[in-house]
C-alpha cells in the first residue's frame, strides 16, 4: 500500500473500532508496509458489540432506591426469614416470592483481596479491593468494590458502610464501602 | 451402563498464541493426532462432543459447529459443552455418556481454545482484554461490574481459607509453582517450563493478593482430543484401552456469595466423592499413582488436595512441604506442569490432563513416567469460584 492508502486504512479502523490512531501505527505499520511475505499469518482489528436495554425485572426495586433514595434494600423470605442482599424475587430455598426490607449499609467484610492487575476497563484503578461483605440484616454475602488509599487497612472482619456516589445511575456502582470505626 | 475405554488421544503444543492457525485448524490437528493413535479415520467417528468455553476469545458464536464441519464431520450428531474452565472434564462426561449410554460406539470429545486475539491495543497486551472476556461470564448485575477477575475470585477463597486453617502459607504456594513448572521441563507440549526457586516465585510481582505473578495460570491456546469408544469396540481396535472407571460431577451456587462456607469448594468435595464411590476407590491417597489437579492458581491447587481428599480439611499446605505430591512422591499431582506449567487453554485443558493420565498409564510418559502407573485422577474446575468440577478417574487393565 502507498502511503495515501495506509493513512486510508488508519482512518477507516479508527473510525470503526476507536483505536487511537498511533496504536494503529504502532502495530501494523510492517503489515501495511508491505514487509511482510504473503504465506505469513495476518492479522487485523476486530470488534464485538451489542447495544442494550435490558431490565431488571422484579429486582427495579432496588435499583430505583439506590438511584432515586440512596437506599439499599433487601429481599427477605416471608418462610425462613433469610435476608438476600442482591435481592431475589423468590426465595432460592422456599421458591416464597420475598418481601423488601431497608438495610442499614452497614456491614462486615468476610474475605477480599486486592488486585494489581484487572480488565482493561478497570486497570486504571489499581490496586483496588473486591471483597465479599456481609450487610447486617442479611444472611449471604455481596460483592463489593471498595474505595481506600490504604488497601493495607483492609482485614476479614473489618467493617464496612455503604457510600452514594454524587451521581447515580441505577447500578450497582452507585455506592462503594468505606471502613468506619 | 457400557464400559467405556480411551482408544486414541492427540494434542497440539500449548502455546502463548497461534498465530498461524486458526482454532478450527487447531482442532483439526489434534483431532487428526487422536485418528492416527486409534487407527480410525473420520469415518469411523460416531458423534463429537466439543469443549469450547467463551465465543469472545474465538471471535464467533457457535464456535463448534465450525471445527465439526472442518472436521469433515458434518451429517454427524455434535453437543457443545461450555463450563468454563471445567469445560475440558465435562466435555468428557457428556462423550462418557454417550458411549456409556449405548447410543454410540464411538465417541470424539475435542477441546480447543484461542484466546489471545483478544487484545488492547493501548496496552499492547492481550491480558486486559482476555480478562475483560472472561469477566462476562460474572453475574452481569452484581458482580461484573465490581470489576472481579478469575483470579481475584479464587483469591477471596484462598484468603477465606487461609484465614481459617493458616494455609495455604506464600512459601507453600511458591513450591507448588516451582513444582509445576518444572514438571513442566519434561513435558514437551508445555507453554512454561522453566527452573524456578521459591525466592524467585516470592519475589515475582503481586497480580491479586494473594497471589503472585508465578502463582497464576497461563493463557494459552491450543487444542487436545480423545477418542471414546464402547468396551466392545475398544477391545477391537486399541491394544491398550484407558478405562474410564468413575466420573462424578457437581455444581456450587454460581453467586459465591449464597453459599454456606467460601473457604472450601463443595462442588469440588461432592465430584470427587461421587467419582471415587463409582470406581470403587477408598482411600485416594493409596489408591491412586498420579492426579492430574486444576491448579488455575497455586493457592488452588492445595485446596484441591484437601477437596480430592488427599488429606483433611485444612491440611493441604502439609501435602506440598512433605513432597508428596512431588514427582517421586506418593501421589505426583499435575506431573504435565498442570495449568501453570503446561498452559490453560480452556476448552481443552481438562482434555490435555485427561491425556497425560491416558499416557501415563499407557507407559508413554517418557521422563516424567510414573513407574507401573495403574490408576489416575483427572479434576476440572471451573466457573464463578468453583462453580462446577467434574472428577475422572482413570485405569489401565491389568
Amino acid at each position: 500500500m502507498n502511503e495515501q492508502e495506509r493513512e486510508k486504512w488508519y482512518a477507516f479502523e479508527h473510525q470503526k473500532y476507536g483505536i487511537p490512531i498511533e496504536y494503529l501505527k504502532r502495530e501494523f505499520e510492517k503489515e501495511l508496509s508491505g514487509q511482510v511475505p504473503m504465506d505469513q499469518p495476518l492479522e487485523i482489528p476486530d470488534k464485538m458489540e451489542v447495544i442494550y436495554k435490558y431490565s431488571y425485572g422484579q429486582q427495579s426495586r432496588f435499583f430505583r432506591e439506590l438511584r432515586e433514595n440512596k437506599k439499599i434494600y433487601g429481599a427477605k423470605c416471608p418462610q425462613c426469614s433469610k435476608v438476600y442482599c442482591p435481592p431475589r424475587a423468590h426465595c432460592s430455598l422456599c421458591y416464597q416470592p420475598t418481601e423488601w426490607v431497608p438495610l442499614t449499609g452497614t456491614g462486615v467484610i468476610k474475605t477480599f483481596t486486592v488486585q494489581y492487575i484487572s480488565t482493561s476497563a478497570f486497570i486504571k484503578k489499581v490496586p483496588f479491593v473486591c471483597a465479599y461483605v456481609q450487610l447486617d440484616g442479611t444472611d449471604f454475602l455481596l460483592m463489593a468494590n471498595m474505595e481506600v488509599e490504604d488497601v493495607a487497612r483492609i482485614r476479614v472482619g473489618t467493617k464496612v458502610k455503604a457510600v452514594f456516589r454524587e451521581e447515580r445511575q441505577g447500578t450497582i456502582t452507585d455506592f462503594y464501602f468505606e471502613p468506619y470505626e | 451402563m457400557r464400559k467405556v475405554g480411551i482408544v486414541g488421544m492427540g494434542t497440539t503444543k500449548f502455546k502463548a498464541r497461534w498465530v498461524d492457525k486458526t482454532y478450527y485448524e487447531l482442532a483439526f490437528d489434534a483431532a487428526r493426532m487422536a485418528m492416527e493413535d486409534a487407527g480410525l479415520s473420520r469415518l469411523d467417528i460416531d458423534c463429537a462432543v466439543y469443549g469450547i468455553y467463551n465465543d469472545l476469545f474465538q471471535r464467533q458464536y457457535q464456535p463448534d459447529a465450525f471445527v465439526h464441519d472442518y472436521l469433515g464431520l458434518g451429517l454427524k450428531p455434535m453437543v457443545r459443552v461450555n463450563s468454563g474452565g471445567a469445560t475440558g472434564g465435562a466435555a468428557l462426561r457428556i462423550g462418557y455418556a454417550e458411549v456409556a449410554s449405548g447410543l454410540y460406539d464411538i465417541c470424539l470429545v475435542l477441546g480447543v481454545e484461542k484466546c489471545a486475539d483478544c487484545y488492547n491495543y493501548e496496552f499492547q497486551s492481550a491480558t486486559p482484554e482476555v480478562l475483560r472476556a472472561i469477566l462476562y461470564t460474572a453475574d452481569m448485575t452484581y458482580d461484573n461490574p465490581a470489576g472481579r477477575t478469575a483470579a481475584s475470585g479464587f483469591a477471596l477463597a484462598v484468603i477465606a481459607h487461609r484465614e481459617k486453617y493458616g494455609n495455604p502459607t506464600d512459601e507453600q504456594m511458591a513450591k507448588v509453582s516451582v513444582k509445576n513448572h518444572f514438571n513442566a521441563t519434561k513435558n514437551p507440549i508445555a507453554q512454561s517450563p522453566k527452573v524456578l526457586t521459591v525466592e524467585e516465585v516470592l519475589n515475582s510481582k503481586k497480580i491479586v493478593e494473594p497471589f503472585r505473578f508465578y502463582d497464576n495460570c497461563l493463557y494459552t491456546e491450543g487444542s487436545s482430543a480423545v477418542i471414546l469408544a464402547s468396551e466392545e469396540v475398544a477391545r477391537k481396535i486399541s491394544p491398550k484401552p484407558v478405562w474410564i472407571t468413575g466420573v462424578g460431577a457437581s455444581t456450587d451456587y454460581v453467586i459465591p456469595g449464597n453459599r454456606p462456607n467460601i473457604h472450601t469448594f463443595e462442588s469440588s468435595r461432592l465430584a470427587a466423592q461421587k467419582a471415587y464411590g463409582m470406581a470403587g476407590l477408598t482411600h485416594p491417597l493409596e489408591d491412586l499413582d498420579l492426579a492430574e489437579l486444576h491448579d488455575a492458581f497455586t493457592g488452588t491447587e492445595i485446596m484441591a488436595y484437601e477437596d480430592c481428599f488427599f488429606c483433611e480439611e485444612g491440611q493441604g499446605g502439609r501435602l506440598i512441604d512433605e513432597g508428596v505430591v512431588m514427582a517421586g512422591g506418593k501421589l505426583p499431582v499435575n506431573l504435565s506442569g498442570g495449568l501453570i506449567g503446561c498452559g490453560h487453554a480452556v476448552g481443552a485443558t481438562g482434555i490435555m490432563q485427561t491425556y497425560e493420565v491416558a499416557l501415563q498409564l499407557r507407559g508413554e510418559a517418557g521422563e516424567r513416567q510414573v513407574e507401573n502407573a495403574r490408576r489416575g485422577l483427572v479434576q476440572s474446575i471451573g466457573g464463578t469460584l468453583c462453580t462446577w468440577t467434574v472428577c475422572l478417574v482413570l485405569e489401565r487393565e491389568g
